[in-house]
């Protein structure tokens, strides 16, 4: 009977530990780890945004015969949490450059452009014929901006979190803001009845 | 000592059922053309609870959006997840990593309007998959 015992023991111990295993996911699954801000809901605001954009019919207008030039600025964090918001920027920008309508001017890479401009003139080491010349290049005529709120209720059992994203385009010669978007979630967790 | 075995073992089987996962079989062929071929889905049980109403597709520009009516035809609800792919005139999907499966809750005998817009001009077709 020992040898019974000891073979059930093995076997759920064996089980167990095969559990364990690292595993790749889809990175497009839908995450519901916690209510704190994740994955689904950075892909789900730049999906949003992207998809209002593209088919609001002055933007079409603007970017049916060219591809207007323009620029993200920061998204501001009005939430409590901790959000790296310059990637939800990155991906709405990435999908904007691949849609084909939009153009961008990077200012994160502004000082890096111009001291290889200045090595490319001043240093001797680049033929002038094939140098980059300084002072060519297109300013934006756009400005991307927005910010991020959030409200958490909670109660002994239940957390709901409401994420507000809003997003705007801006002509930078008017002033005109020529689209805003919105893109709400809600996330609510509760306990279960023995507290887990 | 045979309750004690049978305790022992059952955490054995649980922990295998729980680390297998379903793979249920294609795309269960439906007389209903239009359906086949904008609602997709790897699961017969939840394909069978959902249908398809008014797909449709508009321009904006060049940029072809689109507009489908999901239906949960159960009386319960249903909680599932979905996801817009969309495809070049070749059949090629164009980004299919663009879009997250945004999950969903339809209670029983609802609607819902799922609208997307194609990710660059070169879309010609979409479709809805939908997941557990």
């Amino acid at each position: 009977m020992k040898k019974v015992w000891m073979f059930a023991l093995l076997a759920v111990a064996a089980t167990l530990s095969g559990c364990q295993s690292v595993q790749y996911g889809d990175a497009t699954a839908s995450e519901t780890v916690n209510t704190d801000f994740g994955s689904t809901d950075l892909q789900m605001i730049a999906a949003k945004m992207v998809d209002d954009l593209l088919a609001f019919p002055p933007v079409v207008q603007i970017t049916s015969q060219r591809r207007p030039v323009a620029f993200v600025d920061r998204i501001k964090n009005k939430t409590t949490e901790h959000i790296d918001l310059e990637s939800v920027t990155d991906t709405i920008e990435s999908k904007l450059i691949n849609s084909g309508k939009f153009r961008f001017v990077d200012m994160s890479v502004v000082e890096r452009v111009r001291q290889q401009l200045e090595y490319q003139r001043d240093s001797g080491m680049v033929d002038d014929q094939q140098a980059m010349i300084m002072g060519r290049q297109v300013g934006a005529e756009y400005m991307l901006y927005g910010n991020m709120s959030s409200i958490v209720k909670r109660d002994s059992s239940t957390k709901d979190v409401y994420y507000k994203f809003t997003l705007k385009l801006m002509h930078l010669e008017t002033g005109i803001i020529e689209w805003s978007g919105e893109k709400e979630i809600r996330k609510s967790k509760s306990r279960g009845w023995i507290g887990l | 000592m045979k309750k004690w075995l049978v305790l022992l073992m059952l955490p054995l089987v649980l922990a295998f059922t729980g680390c297998s996962s379903s793979n249920m079989s294609a795309i269960e062929e439906q007389e209903d053309g239009t359906r086949a071929t904008y609602l997709k889905s790897n699961n017969s049980l939840l394909y069978s609870r959902l249908g398809i109403r008014d797909p449709k597709t508009t321009m904006a520009g060049d940029l072809m959006r689109a507009q489908a009516t999901l239906e949960n035809r159960w009386k319960f609800k249903l909680d599932f997840q979905y996801k817009v792919k969309w495809f070049n005139a070749d059949g090629f999907e164009i980004a299919p990593e663009g879009r997250p499966w945004t999950t969903v809750v339809m209670p029983g005998r609802t609607q819902l309007n799922v609208q997307a817009t194609a990710p660059n001009p070169t879309a010609t077709r979409f479709e809805i998959w939908v997941q557990e």
